[in-house]
């Protein structure tokens, strides 16, 4: 008794409105809300890769135009190193992008929890596979710096904005150190702020779901 | 008219109602259920052109409807706290007068539901919906033994918050 007279309150739930749909419409709106996102994802790789490519092009300048061979090689390790970062950005926008919204409930669950494991590994292990080599090439670029007038090599902007001298080597490694470790900060505050939250209440719903009690 | 565009039509005149119930459930400011039921529409159309047929179109769209559902109640999805209305979608106040008393029971009932963890939530709405244990199997990804002994506890538990209520 109770029972179908809690279905009926379910089934007359949805009468309290009127639902109209213009398909031809809709059709035409989601087609323009598709580009949109398209554009906005388009945008966000852009962003994420541009930083890399002009990284690769600073370095490759260097790499030319610097004669001190131990930072041209540290050159080759950072274009090596951001085509690393562009490649791992592209593996987890695409990973991101593979939600499959039609699973089972419980598999759907499984599926975020492995997008997320994987997001929070990357945030986490960020001093690792993004600040640790970034920071390394960039002792060896600083310290393979030596004199230019033993090379013979002029390039007055270049001179410049080097860190030629002990000091100004110390105070650029300093400044960079400290830069870097607020990178592996951030990236921890994020785990641990947006994402470890989700997964832990997804982690919940599955203990829920495989619960009988 | 394309065909795809023909099929959608008809699912959304058939399940409309159910899936604005679903979203009455799950809408939480600042959410509201028109929004959810925008996003799960918008869902449904996207993942159209993958449905193989392997389930039921209403189980289909059951899953659809709760994974939108439950990403946005765990603000798994980010784009959803800026939601877009589409004009093409018109909800009115139904002309019939509604049920003063109905509507109470509802919100009951809701505040019933309320009660229940997530993982009872998603079944008791497809329960209220008369679906068989066999497909919410289906739509949960857990065994039917599995669904019917969760939903003996989860109807004693709502019977219980909800018979003092609407007696």
């Amino acid at each position: 008794m109770l029972e179908q007279e809690l279905k009926n309150i379910w089934n007359n739930s949805s009468k309290t409105a009127q639902i109209s749909i213009e398909t031809d419409r809709l059709v035409m709106e989601f087609d323009t809300k598709m580009t949109n996102v398209q554009r906005k994802i388009r945008k966000r790789d852009i962003r994420e890769i541009s930083a890399s490519v002009f990284g690769i092009l600073i370095f490759s300048f260097f790499a030319y135009e610097i004669p001190f061979p131990i930072t041209k090689f540290s050159c080759f390790l950072s274009i090596l190193w951001f085509a690393y970062v562009i490649y791992k950005f592209r593996q987890s926008n695409k990973q991101n992008s593979s939600e499959n919204l039609s699973l089972p409930l419980k598999e759907q669950l499984t599926h975020k929890k492995q997008l997320l494991q994987y997001q929070l590994k990357l945030l986490n292990s960020a001093g690792y596979w993004y600040v640790g080599p970034s920071f390394i090439t960039n002792f060896i670029f600083i310290i393979g710096l030596g004199n230019p007038t033993d090379y013979n090599w002029t390039n007055q902007i270049a001179e410049n904005l080097l860190p030629l001298t002990v000091n100004a080597k110390v105070g650029t490694i300093i400044g960079l150190g400290f830069i870097y470790l607020l990178v592996i900060w951030v990236n921890k505050i994020a785990a641990r702020k947006e994402v470890q939250p989700i997964l832990k209440n997804i982690e919940l719903i599955q203990q829920q779901l495989n619960n009988s009690n | 008219m394309s065909n795809s565009q023909e099929t959608f039509e008809q699912l959304l005149k058939e399940n409309k109602h159910k899936i604005y119930r679903i979203c009455r459930i799950y809408a939480a400011t600042p959410i509201e259920p028109e929004d959810l039921f925008q996003e799960v529409v918008f869902q449904i159309w996207k993942s159209l052109p993958n449905f193989k047929g392997k389930s039921s179109i209403d189980t289909w769209v059951y899953r659809i409807a709760l994974n939108v559902c439950l990403r946005s109640k765990m603000k798994l999805d980010k784009n959803n706290q800026k939601t877009t209305r589409f004009d093409a979608i018109h909800f009115r106040q139904a002309t019939e007068t509604i049920d003063p008393f109905e509507e109470e029971k509802f919100k009951y009932l809701k505040e019933c539901i309320a009660t229940l963890n997530e993982s009872d939530t998603s079944i008791v709405v497809l329960y209220l919906d008369e679906i068989s244990y066999k497909e919410i199997a289906e739509i949960t990804g857990l065994s039917e033994n599995h669904v019917a002994v969760k939903m003996k506890r989860i109807r004693k538990k709502l019977f219980e918050c909800i018979a003092p209520k609407i007696n």
